[in-house]
Parts: structure tokens; sequence; C-alpha cells
């Protein structure tokens, strides 16, 4: 199956945030209350009820003036994705489209993806005293996606910021949107194309990543890898070892305790050739009657 | 014979203590474990097993801590036995293959109350605990405020020190329930449930102990 993505063009978004009201629906998520923090921006920060939102970012021109980017903050679907990584349970996983689905029942809570996630996305919430949380962030629609419709952010959004299609198709429209403005803004990429394996939703930057709050090299942290990859098979390793060693150490210390059991002293006697087991020669030969004392003690 | 006669070598409460500790050590174990093994990560859904892991946890702070006070001497001696190493734990070590696979029982000096083996397992207990306990309270009570690299050198430290322990717990277990010798002398499983051994296991295997405690007395019970 083609893998999907989505393409996300700063140059059209407007900041209207219907992609952040759509989500909020699609997704039942009630709305936070907020105050006011001196920008439009709003709500603050991601959070475990809100999955999608805009940051607004003001850029000096060269000219003069200012340049407001806004940048799309939302689950990046990643190809190379550090939660699908470090996730203990397997709730998190790769969809066959590519993106990264969610499987919440089986979230624990452990919040690893949460500590790991390159683009600090996912969201638990839950009580600290139990342990008892959940995670969250945007599931793609894959509801949606599944019956063939657009994600809800997507299918909102009134500038055509957003689309939604086949990944390799929305490569190659972007390539050429990026190549379109690279007059007007001549740091213009496309972000996603390669970074983290490829990602599955595409940005249409018009300055480099870290102005957008995009990390320009993002990558799943060393310490993600070393926590599957080389500390637990390690463990295993370890207990392996030491299951085989016990199992070793067994093996020969009932050998050697049989052993001992079985070596008894035989004693014969020198008359009528009748042998007896034991410590002792017995005290009269029970056959030729001889006393005990005359009986020899054989060697093995 | 006198083999019938026993002498004391665990108190009540280092029992109850070893019992109670054992039992959350093993549902910590347990709970944790399913971190390992992905295909069984389905147990771990909706947190119980973190509940159960902090339930655990609590009980495995709080039952060596409330026998220190409440067997506040007899404890510290116990913990001094177990710093208390000398050449005689050296004899251990170098007897210790020829003693537990060829069960050749005259190459070991003769122990103290705890022999060199149980003493490094003491010892182990008292250094890993704070371990676990600082690295599991970081991820517990720390986990929205610390910044990430403490919260992962939590769970390294964690992993770590965990990876290290299950396998001194096989050992243990091993050593005290199923090595032949054990099987066949009765020794140190018996002595955790009654907290009694024999005259001649005491001799034979805390000789150093026996000596010191019943001297000349040939039997104590006598």
């Amino acid at each position: 199956m083609a893998e999907k993505a989505i393409l996300f063009d700063t140059t059209r978004c407007m900041a209207c945030r219907a992609c952040q009201v759509a989500c909020h629906q699609w997704n039942d998520l009630p709305a936070e209350a907020t105050t006011n923090h001196g920008t439009y921006e709003n709500p603050p920060d991601l959070s475990p009820t809100c999955w999608i939102k805009i940051r607004f970012n003001e850029v000096p021109k060269a000219n003069g003036g200012v340049d407001w980017v806004f940048t799309r903050q939302s689950c990046m679907h990643c190809t190379d994705a550090a939660c699908v990584e470090v996730c203990p349970t397997g709730a998190l996983y790769h969809a066959q489209d590519g993106y990264v689905a969610y499987n919440e029942d089986l979230c624990s809570g452990c919040g690893y993806c949460v500590e790991f996630c390159p683009f600090s996305v996912p969201r638990s919430q839950g009580s600290t005293i139990t342990g008892i949380r959940k995670m969250k962030k945007c599931l793609f629609c894959a509801d949606r996606v599944a019956e063939g419709n657009q994600p809800a952010c997507v299918k909102t959004c009134p500038p055509g910021a957003l689309t939604f299609g086949n990944r390799d198709d929305l490569v190659i429209a972007g390539k050429q949107r990026v190549k379109a403005i690279q007059t007007t803004y001549p740091s213009a990429y496309l972000y996603g194309e390669k970074e983290l394996g490829g990602l599955h939703v595409l940005y249409i930057l018009t300055y480099p990543p870290e102005v957008h709050g995009l990390p320009s090299k993002p990558e799943v942290p060393l310490s993600a890898r070393v926590w599957k990859n080389a500390l637990q098979p390690l463990g295993w390793g370890l207990v392996g070892l030491t299951i085989a060693g016990l199992g070793l150490n067994y093996i020969v210390a009932r050998a050697t305790i049989n052993a001992e059991r079985e070596r008894v002293t035989r004693w014969m006697c020198p008359t009528c050739g009748y042998i007896r087991q034991g410590d002792e020669p017995p005290d009269r030969c029970p056959v030729s009657g001889d006393p005990g004392k005359k009986f020899t003690r054989m060697e093995e | 014979m006198a083999g019938d006669e026993l002498v004391l070598k665990y108190r009540v409460a280092e029992r109850v203590l070893h019992w109670i500790h054992a039992f959350a050590f093993v549902i910590l174990l347990i709970t944790g474990i399913f971190l390992f093994f992905p295909p069984a990560g389905f147990l771990a859904q909706d947190s119980w097993s973190r509940v159960a892991h902090r339930l655990a946890a609590i009980i495995f702070v709080a039952a060596p801590v409330i026998t220190l006070f409440v067997s506040w001497r007899a404890s510290w001696k116990a913990i001094f036995e177990a710093l208390d190493w000398s050449l005689y734990d050296l004899g251990w070590v170098l007897a210790f293959p020829r003693y537990y696979f060829l069960s050749d029982e005259a190459a070991m000096p003769p122990q103290d109350r705890f022999n060199t083996g149980q003493k490094a397992w003491y010892l182990m207990v008292l250094m890993f605990s704070p371990l676990f306990v600082i690295t599991g309270g970081l991820m517990w009570f720390g986990k929205d405020a610390l910044p990430t690299w403490v919260f992962q050198w939590s769970i390294y430290i964690h992993d770590i020190v965990f990876m290290v322990t299950i396998c001194m717990f096989l050992v243990h277990v091993y050593l005290s329930v199923l090595h032949p010798l054990m099987r066949k002398e009765g020794g140190s499983f018996r002595q955790m449930v009654d907290g009694k051994m024999t005259i001649p296991y005491a001799r034979g295997h805390h000789g150093k102990w026996f000596e010191r405690v019943y001297g000349s007395q040939k039997a104590p019970t006598k």
C-alpha cells in the first residue's frame, strides 16, 4: 500500500487555527480555558487534549518589518520513530500507511515516548502518585483515513495549506512548490523528505528549520536506541549466561555427589571369597565363619 | 551423633524481613520485567503493573527501614557482620568452585555466621537498594519536573542494577534451594523458615561462628 502523508505549506498557512478546532471536534477533545499571554498563539502548548496547534514566530525581515511565520506543531509520523523504538508494550507502532499508529489500550503510561520524541510531541496525563497515566498524540485520523477520507485538519484547512495524499506524490509537489518560492525565500526547504527516514508530515519551510521551531537535524536519541538495542539484549544475555552457568553447576555437582555415593568400600573373605559392602568388614564371615579381621579391602 | 540438635542462625526479625522483602522484590521483578519483553506488554496495559510496582516499592523500602528501627542493635550487628571481611573470605573465594562443583567441603575455610557469599549478597542488597530507590523515586515523583537526561539516566541505572540483581537473585535462589549439595544437606532454605541449622551443619559451614558462640561446649542444648 502506498504510504500516505500530509503536506503542510507554511506560505499558505494563515493561522486561522481551523485545524485545531477540527481536530478537537473529530477526536472529541474538550477545549482548554487559557489566558492571554501576549500572542495570538493559543493554546500555549500541545497537551493531552490538544494534539495539533499552530506555532507563531515573528521573523525580522532584511528590509525592515516582520514576517509572521506559522508552523504546524503535531506528530510528525516519522519512519524512524523514537517513540516506536522505546515503547515497551508495543502500543505505538507503524501502520501500513506509514504513520505512527497508537493502540491506546496497550499504553502502560510509562512516558518513555514523551521523553525521547525529538519533536517533543507526545503528552501524557494521569496521576504522579499512582502512576496511572495515558499518552495522547495525533492519531493521523486513522479512522477517517481507513475509510478513504482525509484527516480532519486537512479536510477543514481553508487556505489549502494542508494537503493529504500519497507520500511520493506529495514529495514531488512539495519540491515543485519549494522551487517556486525560492526567489522570495532563498532558504526554502522541503522538510521531512529525508529526515528520520522520511516524515509522514512534510513541511514546506520558508526559513531554516530552527526559525520554525523545528530541529534542523532531528534524530532518534542514541539513548533511545541504547535502551532496547543494547541494554535489554545485554540483560537477557546476562540472565542467559547465569542460567547456563547454574545449569552446568547443577549437572557437575549432581554427578560428583552421585559418584561419591557409589564409591563404597568392599571387603572380601580370603577363605571363601564372600564380599561385603560397607565401611567395615562384618564381625564374622556368614559363609566360612572366619573373623572379620581377616577380610581384605578391595581396591577399585 | 548430635545431628538432631539445632542451633539458631536467623532470628525471627531477620526471617520476617527476609520474606517480606523477598515478596516485594518478586512483585517488583514481575511488574518490571514486562518492559524488557514487549510480547508480554499487554499485561502492563492501563498502568496496573505500574500501580503494583509502586505498592511493592513501598513495602520494599518500608520493611528494612522499619526493621532497622524496631531491631536497631541486631540490625547494625548484622550489617557489621556483612562488612567484616578477612583472609578467610579470600580462602572461601578460592575454594568455592571446588565446593560448589565437586562438593569438596574440606576445601572451605571456616566461616562466620554469614559466609563470604552471603556477605557479598548482603552487601549487594545494601548497595543496590539505594540505587533502585533513588532512580525509582526520581522516575516516580520527578516525571513532569525532571530534565530529560536525568530521567534517561534514571532508566539506565535502574535497568542495569536490575539486570545484575536478577542474575544474583537466580544464583541466590539456586544456591539456597536447588543446588544438589543444599538439597542433600537441607541447608539454607530451612534456615530461613525456622531459623535453625543442625549442629554438624553449623560446625561444618559456619565453624568460626560456632566456635566463638558455643566454644568448647560439645552440644549447646544438652
